[in-house]
């Protein structure tokens, strides 16, 4: 089934940071997948995020308050 | 930051009426941040964000409390934290503790960390009464110590 990945943060350095990982991530995998990014305070806040940057996979939080690599992304995406 | 609706945000003028109704101030900037410089009013608790899930109920429900930082992105994230979790007398004080600084309100240390590009910040009437003002957000907000796209460069943990 197709992974759905959100990456919420501000818009910061890390969170972009973590964003662009996904994507190569997500092509050294060679998978599809729906990668959302979310920047606005307030749909973060129906998250209750405290620190960002967050990388949730299938609507659960895998990685909070700091940037997941390529690798770790991989592992997370095909576990 | 944009607009949001989830928590009620004050500005630091009306923040001053509330301190002064006995609200308890919230901090949650890291404890080095604090050290080096402090909100000097009678009710105020540090509780770094790094800090926060594991003891924001330290924090009274009965209690009017408005959730201060340095620039007012964190404090926002907590107290929208506190709302998903039953709290309903908390508010967010915008621009934080460099807006509060700029103001001349009460601090304890060095302004040196926070003050420099401030200039031409005014979001409140300091002419009025201050238990009456209110801040409407400006464009200038969002240009608070924030890099070229716009977003904190402050560098401090938990704070991207």
């Amino acid at each position: 089934m197709k992974k759905q990945v959100k990456v919420l943060g501000p818009g910061c350095a890390k969170c972009k940071t973590t964003y662009n990982n996904v994507l190569e991530a997500i092509k050294q995998l060679g998978i599809e997948a729906d990668v959302t990014k979310i920047e606005d305070i307030e749909e973060m806040m129906k998250y209750n995020v405290l620190t960002t940057p967050v990388l949730m996979v299938d609507d659960v939080i895998k990685v909070k308050g700091r940037v997941a690599d390529i690798n770790e992304i991989k592992q997370l995406l095909t576990a | 930051m944009e607009k949001q609706t989830l928590v009620k945000e004050i500005c630091p003028t009306t923040t001053q009426g509330w301190v002064k109704n006995g609200a308890l101030l919230v901090d949650v900037r890291e404890k080095d941040e604090v050290a080096e410089l402090a909100y000097d009013v009678p009710n105020i608790i540090n509780i770094p964000l790094s800090e926060f899930e594991e003891r924001f109920n330290e924090i009274p429900k009965d209690k009017e409390v408005v959730m201060v930082c340095r620039s007012g992105g964190r404090s926002l994230r907590a107290a929208g934290f506190l709302v998903n979790h039953g709290y309903t007398n908390v508010v967010n004080m915008e621009h934080g503790m460099i807006r509060w600084a700029t103001k001349g309100f009460p601090i304890k240390g060095d302004t040196s960390s926070v003050l420099g590009n401030t200039q031409n910040m005014g979001c409140c009437d300091t002419t009025s009464d201050s238990s009456q003002s209110c801040c409407t957000p400006t464009s200038e907000k969002e240009k608070v110590n924030t890099n070229d796209s716009g977003n904190c460069d402050c560098n401090k943990p938990n704070c991207c």
